[in-house]
């Protein structure tokens, strides 16, 4: 197995290629991310999202990845009822919300189409992955099939240790998790009454995973029940008191993990 | 007849803790609640020990229950039928119906060698009385369940987003090391 890392976004990349030692396949990936973060990141003063930000250029007059980008989090602000939005407090536009997620959802399209029987991408804690011919939901266990990439949720009690771990399936192929720990409350939160302070998000893409678990840590209860009812994702969400909630379908698996 | 006390209040004030995180409670401490606490009050009546178990569990006052909602807290609808002994207290047990100001509420539980080993709302609805999709909801799990489901064997680590810095005090670092 193939195993690198690179720096990007102000954080690590881990890519795993399985069934191929072509270190080839990894260059169009960084160059994904290298594209991304020289348009987007608002800590490159020439960047296209910088100039936007600081008035010298219009959102109007911006090239169309960008453009899309924005559209992209309105769509997700609403869905989301403004829990989720691509201007801070200040007004200020920043989309780098969203923008590890799509450069992750490319890379991932790069990887899908090479030869590697199963690849895993890990961009600062988030996760996306496939593993070629397990056409497995959910419920399947990692103890039966062994080949399925097996992904560790961070503990925010103590960021050295599990809480637990689930396979990636096909209905979970994405993994993001939102919280309080590492970077402090750089979520802005819309609710005072929100209470959780790590929220894990299982998706068929990183895009939803991400955007969901920063409106679920952000929106708290409320919106994780409404996220859970109009979405088709699994969460794992940890309160301040420490107490655990999950969606039915990774009690289940942790059920079987633990049997 | 006391293993038969000490099941139905394991039952009725599990059933009672675990409506009170339905409706909302953040119960840290209910994981001890249902192994430890519950047998240890044997001697008192489900109703009353109904309140001060939903009081334990509760870490934010609107999980409270309501004065109407504890004097109608359920208790299990079907007692063993075997004569007692340590398997008399496998089986499933259905919690009544509870109006809370969050909706109606019921649990089912299933109790093997002592143990729950499951725990299923039967029907819930929001405050709204809008039906919500009650197979997608996030319920508590025990903390231990939790852990127990690990595994030694992990691909990748998934957390809040950590910094170039913040990688190298990361698991996926180790990982990434380790080359597992």
């Amino acid at each position: 197995m193939l195993i690198d890392t690179f720096e990007t976004m102000g954080t690590v990349a881990s890519v795993r290629l399985r069934g191929s030692d072509k270190a080839a396949a990894l260059e169009p990936v960084q160059q994904v991310f290298r594209r991304y973060d020289e348009t987007f990141s608002l800590y490159k003063p020439m960047s296209e999202l910088s100039r936007i930000a600081s008035g010298q250029m219009a959102l109007t007059d911006a090239t169309e990845a960008v453009r899309m980008a924005y559209a992209e989090c309105v769509r997700w602000r609403a869905a989301t009822r403004g829990d989720f939005t691509p201007h801070r407090p200040d007004g200020l536009i920043d989309l780098s919300g969203i923008v590890k997620a799509q450069a992750m959802n490319e890379a991932a399209t790069l990887l899908r189409g090479s030869s590697a029987e199963g690849w895993l991408l890990d961009v600062g804690g988030d996760v996306v992955g496939s593993t070629a011919g397990t056409a497995i939901g959910p419920a399947a266990s990692s103890a039966r099939h062994p080949e399925l990439w097996n992904i560790g949720i961070v503990d925010p009690d103590d960021r050295t240790r599990l809480l637990c771990s689930l396979p990636l399936g096909d209905s979970w192929s994405a993994v993001a998790t939102s919280g309080t720990a590492e970077r402090g409350e750089h979520v802005w939160r819309t609710d005072d009454s929100a209470f959780f302070v790590q929220v894990t998000v299982l998706a068929a893409d990183i895009v939803t995973a991400d955007v969901l678990a920063t409106a679920i840590l952000s929106g708290g209860r409320s919106r994780l029940d409404e996220a859970t009812s109009t979405f088709t994702i699994d969460v794992i969400a940890v309160d301040r008191a420490g107490g655990i909630l999950t969606t039915p379908r990774v009690r289940d698996v942790i059920t079987v993990t633990a049997a | 007849m006391r293993k038969r006390a000490i099941a139905a209040s394991v039952v009725s004030s599990s059933a009672v803790i675990l409506i009170g995180w339905q409706i909302g409670a953040q119960a840290q401490s209910a994981d001890t609640s249902l192994s430890a606490a519950a047998p240890a009050r044997t001697s008192a009546a489900p109703a009353t020990s109904s309140p001060q178990s939903s009081a334990r569990a509760s870490t934010t006052p609107t999980a409270t229950p309501e004065p109407s909602t504890a004097a109608s807290a359920p208790s299990a609808t079907s007692a063993p039928s075997e004569s007692p002994s340590a398997a008399s207290t496998d089986g499933t047990y259905t919690g009544s119906s509870v109006n809370t100001r969050y909706g109606t509420v019921q649990v089912q539980i299933t109790v093997s060698a002592g143990s729950i080993t499951d725990v299923t709302a039967l029907q819930l609805t929001d405050s709204d009385s809008r039906s919500v999709q009650i197979s997608n909801r996030a319920a508590p799990v025990l903390r231990q369940e939790v852990l127990a489901a690990q595994s030694a064997n992990v691909d990748s680590v998934s957390g809040a987003t950590y910094t170039s810095d913040g990688y190298l005090k990361s698991l996926q670092s180790a990982l990434d090391q380790a080359g597992l």
